[in-house]
């Protein structure tokens, strides 16, 4: 269901930088939470077992039966994620009731499938679940002498959607329903029609750093002009402004003069360019994400806390491109499973088609060059070289991430 | 299917064989591994004899369906993404083969990587 669009303005969420510097500081920011590997168990118990997660996306998994095994080792689980005869998407612990075995074996740390005739079937003994959870049948049931199968279905796990993104929740009694979690997110990123660009291109790497040194790279644009000198020549001005809060999650947005666009990439973002599909749509954006309807706009960036980028871009920065998510899965203290998707809308013709590899590989470039520093940041944080990050304003998704980070970890009420 | 096969193009582009044997590979796996073993001239001749031809092959694929069975059409597109894919090193990267002072490509893994166009 699309969040309603209100006519209310989110200008309560809007922060100039004074504001954002009377708000959050100015002073350094401690990298003990990144240092200390005993906070790690404190982060998966107060945080990933306690807030709303985004593991999959509705169109993932368009026909009833299709699955997602995903494999989180955070929360010291496999999840499947399937969509009932319904039509609802749910989530389960993908762990048999019988003895715990996974009920569906995966390969990696996602994996794809479809279960026939509403059921999955585990391995071990043929236990058959169905796809809404109960335990629908045990080979020699009766030699159990007794089995309770009325409470012997998958362990469920609370699911809710948010434009077609699929979020969990570990609490057995969230704190919150997703909507009231995401809050005023939901209303600045609702409206967009997401559901549309389902052309992904999904790519994954194991970082040898703590999960937010990955977070924190990705969360600012002042990187831009240095680390992209290589695949974003030369930029004619960045600016990193329009700052939100919101709650436990922020965001901004990015506008951009222009660059020296390489003559191929110019050719094939004409493709894109030149099509009413895949052109730039600052109209679709949702009203109070550039609300003044800039020519630069390129994307909005917010940080969903706590491991979620949704770049919306609109077509209005890398050519054809929808927008683009990463997600930031700590694997143990000092090592992340790291998720870029590009979303784009399905090409209609061969030339799109091109074009779409073309924005999609300079992209894919552009993250090889933010990972690069990812496992040297980590590396110097854990020498002790350094008690503190000195942050800029166009760095205060930072700084507010490990901010919220810091309450959540003290155990205060959200 | 032979390197040979990739080479067979539609008639317009049929001068463009050679490069489509050197270079045209079905999933994005095969065309890195190409990538990555090219060196400075080889992105350089690529370079050179595509850049000309590049606005008439769009237009051609243009009349393609994005997911093309017909062998010269499919060969077509598979040889825009390998240009789509090698380009950057040229015009961007001066001739390496990697994405200068990037992480280590080899360790992003694309879901999509074995999937053919």
């Amino acid at each position: 269901m699309p969040m309603p669009q209100t006519a209310a303005s989110l200008d309560h969420i809007r922060r100039t930088i004074p504001q954002i510097r009377e708000e959050l500081g100015t002073g350094p920011v401690s990298v003990n939470a990144i240092r200390d590997p005993a906070i790690y168990a404190l982060e998966q118990e107060r945080i990933f077992k306690k807030v709303w997660l985004k593991v999959a996306t509705a169109w993932e998994l368009p026909d009833a039966g299709d699955y997602k095994v995903k494999e989180l080792p955070v929360a010291d689980t496999s999840i499947l994620i399937v969509r009932g005869k319904d039509g609802r998407i749910r989530a389960f612990h993908n762990v048999c009731t019988h003895r715990g075995n996974k009920v569906v074996p995966n390969k990696g740390f996602e994996t794809y499938g479809r279960a026939r005739a509403g059921v999955v079937t585990c391995r071990f003994h043929g236990w058959v679940f169905g796809t809404d959870g109960p335990l629908k049948s045990v080979p020699m049931e009766d030699a159990f002498g007794q089995l309770d199968k009325g409470c012997l279905g998958l362990r469920e796990i609370a699911c809710d959607e948010w434009e077609g993104f699929v979020f969990i929740n570990f609490d057995p009694a969230p704190a919150q329903t997703l909507a009231a979690y995401l809050g005023d997110f939901g209303t600045l990123f609702g409206g967009y029609p997401y559901r549309e660009s389902t052309t992904a291109f999904r790519y994954s790497t194991v970082l040898k750093c703590n999960w937010k040194v990955a977070l924190y790279a990705f969360s600012e644009g002042y990187h831009v002009p240095t680390i992209h000198a290589g695949s974003l020549p030369g930029f004619r001005g960045i600016e990193h402004s329009d700052f939100k809060l919101i709650g436990p999650h922020a965001s901004s947005t990015i506008f951009g003069a222009g660059m020296d666009t390489a003559p191929s990439t110019q050719t094939f973002a004409g493709v894109l360019h030149g099509s009413d599909n895949h052109g730039p749509r600052p109209d679709l954006l949702p009203a109070d994400i550039n609300p003044a309807r800039r020519g630069d706009f390129q994307f909005e960036i917010p940080n969903i806390f706590p491991n979620l980028l949704i770049h919306l871009a609109s077509g209005c920065g890398y050519p054809g491109l929808s927008y683009f998510t990463h997600q930031f899965w700590p694997l143990d203290h000092g090592t992340t499973l790291w998720e870029g998707i590009n979303y784009f809308r399905p090409a209609r013709n061969a030339a799109e088609r091109a074009a779409q590899m073309h924005v999609n590989a300079l992209h894919r470039n552009a993250w090889l060059e933010d990972t690069a520093t990812m496992e040297d940041t980590f590396t110097g944080i854990m020498s002790g070289a350094i008690d503190d990050m000195q942050l800029m304003d166009q760095e205060f998704l930072i700084r507010h991430a490990a901010l919220t980070l810091d309450s959540y970890l003290a155990g205060a009420k959200q | 299917m032979t390197t040979a096969d990739y080479a067979i193009l539609p008639e317009a582009f049929a001068d463009l064989a050679p490069l489509a044997a050197r270079w045209s590979r079905p999933t994005e796996n095969e065309r890195n591994a190409l990538r990555f073993a090219a060196r400075a001239p080889d992105f350089a001749a690529f370079h050179d004899a595509m850049a000309p031809r590049l606005d008439a092959l769009l237009a051609y694929l243009a009349q393609c369906p994005a997911e093309p069975v017909e062998t010269p059409q499919r060969n077509a597109l598979m040889l825009a993404c390998a240009y789509a894919e090698a380009a950057p090193h040229h015009e961007l990267y001066a001739g390496n083969s990697e994405v200068p002072f990037s992480f280590d490509a080899r360790r992003f893994v694309p879901d999509h990587g074995d999937e053919a166009l």
